[in-house]
């Protein structure tokens, strides 16, 4: 059967304080769909709704309103976990139980059992690099190997879709690079991950659709490559030794701007008028040697979209 | 059941990982050494030679069920006492935010969960007393050749004492994600509720003639589970090989764990973490 491995409609979540006085709306009427087999990466300042999001996913809290459906399951049907891993943020583990142990104790509970439990515990310390502390207590380990053994327990039960929030937090430059490359890697095997993380440089890097959360909304959701095009605006280089082909005549007609670093900045207002634009320079002589469509970065885009729901929210 | 089973496990290894109830298995061990000790030398008959005088021709097996109580009933008390301050904090660690979360994101049902939690605590103690009891029993029998079976109750009945306070134990744990409050509620009632609801029922009219005390006596009295019967007269009764006078404490506490049970899972299973 074909269905998404997310499937949110409407779902919402409001908080109340004991006494009832005070709610706060943590997540709000929010619907969404990921396809099977992505990384998704869902972004927001602290507070925005991300981990609420996962908990009301996982069942770990109830929402208030909407319905939700993972593996085409819905949420209320807790043996669908039997295909979830989740790490969350700022996990614990039992200090009295070796890393090895842990695993254990969290596989058996995902109804493994026996050698096969046995072989894909030593596998999974093996990829995080943690088979040397297997028989090392938890209390021991640092911030680093606790990440990575969580991990390692969020794939114990090699689940369809995986649930990572804050996967490299603590963690070292060289093991983000590690814990990157398995995800893609698990993206490859057919997983789906979907992922909070504050690191958007890194969301980038790996991510085939984010989401942006504030305030419990969902801002906007899409391809990374189309979430970062500046739509209107290109960068052009021209064979060198051209440029003097450029006239200010031109250069004002197009709003053609020379950038440090060689390339000219090219603004037009509707993309249709690419083509004509280039086949005017190129009739003047001008050899364009490349010509790109300018780029925000994620986090650029993030605080712009971040900073334009905030006033409006005051308006 | 088999997810009910581990969870019951982990509590007994997380239980195990304590000092307390380490403390309490050297202390039951220290009390079997001293009793080989004892019991090793001719003192012992000395010892059943001086009650045997003091009551007055009672029958041998008797004067042993007699010294088998008094050597468990302080342990026994101190055993529910050090049980109650250790277990209190099986669930609030459970529910502690990091924890709980990876322990419903697997394909466990919170009955499951909160389930294991309480068999986990009940096997702790349960192991505790069965290891104590039977070494006084095993060392006594063996010195006296006199086998009293009856005896054996008094690890049922213990266990059943902490686990009607245990229960209330998981119930303010689960509202409360705290172990505080419960642990001074069991000691409320172990203590102090349960012996005096138990003196004041039995002997009301020497305390007041208003029959609106006497109804609120009696109400609480049903209330409140009746540990202080439970461990006291009817385990003494049953290690004795005596009749029981009354089940009903039983059944009235069997009763409170029951519903005590059944609110405090009803409770997690809408809780939100």
């Amino acid at each position: 059967m074909d269905f998404n491995a997310i499937e949110t409609t409407g779902l919402a979540k409001t908080y109340t304080s004991s006494f009832g006085k005070k709610t706060v709306s943590a997540l709000n009427n929010f619907t969404l769909q990921i396809p099977k087999g992505m990384i998704f990466g869902l972004l927001g300042p602290n507070g925005a709704g991300k981990t609420t999001l996962i908990k009301l996913l996982l069942g770990i809290t109830f929402p208030t309103a909407g319905s939700a459906k993972i593996l085409g399951e819905d949420i209320s049907n807790f043996k669908v976990k039997s295909k979830i891993g989740y790490l969350p943020e700022n996990h614990k583990y039992p200090a009295y139980l070796t890393g090895g142990q842990v695993l254990h104790f969290f596989g058996s509970l995902s109804g493994m059992t026996g050698d096969n439990l046995k072989t894909r515990i030593d596998e999974l310390l093996k990829i995080v690099k943690l088979e040397e502390w297997k028989k090392t207590k938890v209390k021991n380990y640092s911030k680093g190997m606790m990440q990575r053994l969580g991990l390692a327990q969020a794939m114990l039960n090699d689940p369809e879709l995986i649930f990572l929030d804050e996967p490299t937090d603590g963690v070292d430059p060289i093991g983000r690079k590690e814990i990157r490359d398995l995800l893609i890697d698990l993206k490859h095997q057919g997983k789906t991950i979907f992922l909070n993380s504050h690191i958007l440089s890194e969301v980038e890097l790996i991510t085939d659709r984010v989401g942006i959360l504030n305030k419990g909304k969902l801002l906007k959701e899409g391809n990374v490559k189309e979430l970062t095009a500046r739509k209107e605006e290109y960068k052009i280089r021209f064979e060198s030794g051209n440029e003097y082909l450029l006239s200010p005549e031109l250069m004002e007609k197009y709003s053609l701007a020379k950038t440090n670093d060689g390339y000219y900045s090219l603004k037009i207002t509707n993309s249709n008028d690419l083509d004509k634009i280039v086949d005017e320079l190129r009739a003047k002589g001008l050899t364009i040697r490349e010509l790109v469509q300018q780029k925000d970065t994620l986090e650029d885009m993030f605080i712009s979209l971040i900073n334009e729901a905030e006033k409006e929210n005051k308006q | 059941m088999n997810n009910i089973w581990i969870m019951t496990w982990y509590t007994l290894r997380e239980a195990m990982a304590r000092k307390v109830f380490i403390s309490f298995l050297i202390i039951s061990a220290l009390v079997l050494i001293f009793m080989l000790v004892i019991f090793g030398s001719n003192t012992s008959i000395d010892i059943v030679a001086g009650m045997k005088n003091a009551k007055l021709n009672l029958p041998m097996e008797q004067i042993v069920s007699q010294l088998e109580l008094l050597i468990i009933s302080p342990l026994t008390g101190l055993c529910i006492l050090l049980s109650i301050f250790a277990s209190a904090s099986f669930i609030p660690i459970m529910l502690e935010k990091g924890n709980i979360d990876i322990l419903l994101s697997k394909p466990v049902s919170r009955d499951q969960l909160l389930l294991g939690k309480f068999f986990g605590g009940l096997l702790v103690v349960l192991l505790n007393i069965a290891f104590l009891v039977l070494g006084v029993w095993l060392i006594i029998s063996i010195k006296f050749s006199f086998w009293n079976l009856s005896f054996l109750w008094t690890i049922l009945l213990v266990t059943f004492t902490f686990a009607i306070l245990y229960s209330l134990i998981v119930l303010i744990s689960v509202i409360t994600k705290g172990s505080t409050f419960g642990m001074m509620v069991a000691y409320l009632i172990y203590l102090i509720l349960s012996p005096v609801l138990h003196l004041a029922n039995n002997n009301i009219d020497m305390f007041t003639s208003s029959t609106v005390v006497k109804s609120v006596v009696k109400i609480f009295y049903y209330i409140i589970p009746q540990t202080s019967e439970v461990s006291g007269t009817i385990t003494r009764n049953l290690a004795l090989g005596n009749a029981v006078d009354s089940y009903q404490p039983i059944w009235i506490s069997l009763i409170f764990l029951v519903l005590t049970m059944g609110i405090a899972i009803s409770v997690f299973r809408k809780k939100d973490f």
